[in-house]
């Protein structure tokens, strides 16, 4: 992969750095069509409206938690893309933010990026990560009467999927 | 967005008077799948809808984090049985993105026929279920469920099952094109190709499906865009977008096809994208037939993958499906985050079906072709 192939994805994490100099961590090309960008978790609203506004990424493909205990961490994951814009149509925009494990809380996307709706409330539900300003943030899939601590995060077993 | 646009996927268990009546649509399947609408109506009217989603959630991703990557394929593949290629094509391109695995050129191909393949097979059994049955056409139903079960029996062929097929683990797929099939499938696409114009007469300019059908549930461009829906819905809702032309996998980017749209954004249109869709899928098969390169079908993948995440998405028939997944120098995946086309989807229920009749929304929910365990996984 050359590097003149690769100028998208570095127009947008130029304009986002430039932009957001203290917000944003760091921002690297993965590989061709993928941008990472860690930003500092208070900054989720600002940037998503840049990014929806000015950069032309307008809905959100999945919102992933990933929880590290060692590190006492969870990191929330906005996959964001554009429709609107067909000449950067096939990059993917990974938003990142660290969580401390004991009260992970951001503040939502929902109100700058509908499309995050039901993303946002599997996060909450599996991860519990909760989302400030939500408009609706309940369980999704879960059953009515689990009860327990949110399932996916990595110190909850299940000895019936062969987990020990 | 305002307030007033949030206000739709409210829980509608909220705010209830005495004029309103809520009714519960499903989750045994009376038109709903596996899956429960909180309804209120008032009247005839249905005031909002509250998707009640879970019923098949078999934790998908947390079974993923305890299986090495190859033995994810048969299980990550069950949540939409209907077009397991795609749901098992997706985890393997970001498998092979971690390890750095590149799949020979005759084996990209043979992925491609089967997906296609898999991908009529599936626009029929929607065009069958979701939108014959719902919408009152059971002449629909028969026929697409027999011409489907032609596709099914040739996949049997190609890879041994008829609709889990687990063909493509990590270095290409498993089985080359066995004896006769290329015959078999040409004589196939062809009977198809003449079948569709019947299909077209009976059921797409039936008189009854078109009054069900047209101005109902209108999703117009930009909603589109800013909720994020995927696939064919986004496509009827003149969105020119298809991963298989904006991030070529396979051989697609070698193959000539169009992405169908439509400008209109109703259930007719989401409807009549299948049949668009699957003259192009009958190209698609054509072209890679006739151009299906000599050599191995195959590379050798390593059962384990470096630390690092990759990425990897494929369009299925219902809409784009992507996988995080996360290595960390280990046989299993650290974490595997399923994106796909149903859960997309399911947030433009509660946006279409507000103030239509009741009658409209088994049209509306058939036409987005909501697959519940898909969007559950």
């Amino acid at each position: 992969m050359s590097q003149a192939s690769l100028s998208r994805e570095q127009g947008l994490i130029d304009r986002l750095k430039s932009r957001f100099p203290e917000a944003i961590k760091d921002a690297k090309i993965d590989r061709a069509r993928r941008v990472t960008v860690h930003f500092e978790k208070d900054h989720l609203q600002e940037i998503a409206i840049f990014m929806r506004d000015e950069l032309g990424i307008d809905h959100v493909k999945g919102v992933a938690g990933v929880d590290f205990p060692t590190h006492k961490k969870i990191d929330v994951l906005y996959f964001a893309a554009s429709y609107s814009k067909p000449e950067i149509h096939d990059i993917i925009v990974i938003l990142m933010a660290e969580l401390p494990r004991d009260n992970p809380t951001i503040a939502t996307s929902v109100t700058i990026w509908p499309s995050a709706h039901f993303h946002e409330r599997e996060t909450f539900e599996m991860f519990g990560v909760r989302f400030e300003g939500h408009p609706d943030l309940r369980k999704l899939l879960t059953l009515d009467n689990w009860e327990g601590p949110p399932p996916m995060l990595k110190d909850i077993k299940f000895p019936e999927m062969g987990q020990r | 967005m305002t307030a007033e646009a949030a206000a739709p996927i409210m829980s509608i268990t909220k705010g209830s008077d005495s004029s309103t009546l809520d009714v519960s649509v499903g989750p045994q399947h009376p038109g709903s799948g596996h899956c429960r609408i909180l309804m209120r109506v008032d009247g005839d009217r249905i005031v909002s809808v509250d998707p009640d989603i879970g019923y098949v959630h078999r934790g998908c991703e947390k079974i993923a984090e305890n299986r090495n990557y190859v033995s994810n394929i048969p299980h990550l593949e069950r949540p939409n049985i209907a077009d397991a290629i795609h749901l098992n094509w997706g985890y393997t391109l970001a498998v092979e993105e971690l390890q750095g695995v590149v799949v020979p050129p005759r084996g990209r191909y043979i992925a491609t026929i089967a997906a296609e393949m898999n991908r009529i097979a599936s626009h029929l059994y929607g065009l069958a279920i979701m939108q014959g049955v719902f919408v009152g056409h059971t002449t629909v139903f028969m026929w697409a469920f027999g011409d489907r079960d032609l596709f099914l029996e040739l996949a049997e062929m190609l890879t041994g099952a008829r609709m889990t097929y687990s063909f493509l683990p990590p270095g290409g797929p498993r089985r080359d094109l066995p004896f006769g099939f290329v015959e078999r499938l040409t004589k196939l696409v062809d009977y198809l190709e003449r079948r569709l114009p019947e299909y077209e007469r009976i059921y797409f300019r039936n008189p009854l499906m078109v009054s069900r059908c047209k101005g109902v549930g209108v999703l117009k461009r930009e909603d589109a865009m800013r909720l994020g829906v995927a696939g064919p819905v986004l496509r009827a809702s003149g969105v020119k977008y298809d991963v298989r032309k904006a991030e070529p996998y396979g051989a697609y980017d070698e193959l000539d096809f169009e992405i169908p749209t439509f400008e209109e954004g109703d259930s007719y249109s989401r409807i009549l994208m299948k049949l668009e869709e699957m003259k192009q899928s009958i190209r698609i098969i054509r072209q890679a037939l006739e151009k299906m390169p000599k050599g191995p079908i195959a590379r050798k993948a390593p059962l384990v993958a470096p630390e690092g995440e990759a990425t990897g998405r494929v369009e299925s028939s219902r809409g784009e499906i992507a996988y995080l997944v996360m290595g960390d120098n280990s046989d299993k995946p650290y974490r595997v985050k399923i994106m796909n086309g149903s859960f997309r989807n399911l947030i433009a229920l509660p946006y279409l079906v507000r103030d239509v009749h009741v009658a409209d929304l088994p049209v509306i929910y058939g036409s987005l072709d909501y697959w519940p365990v898909e969007a559950d996984r």
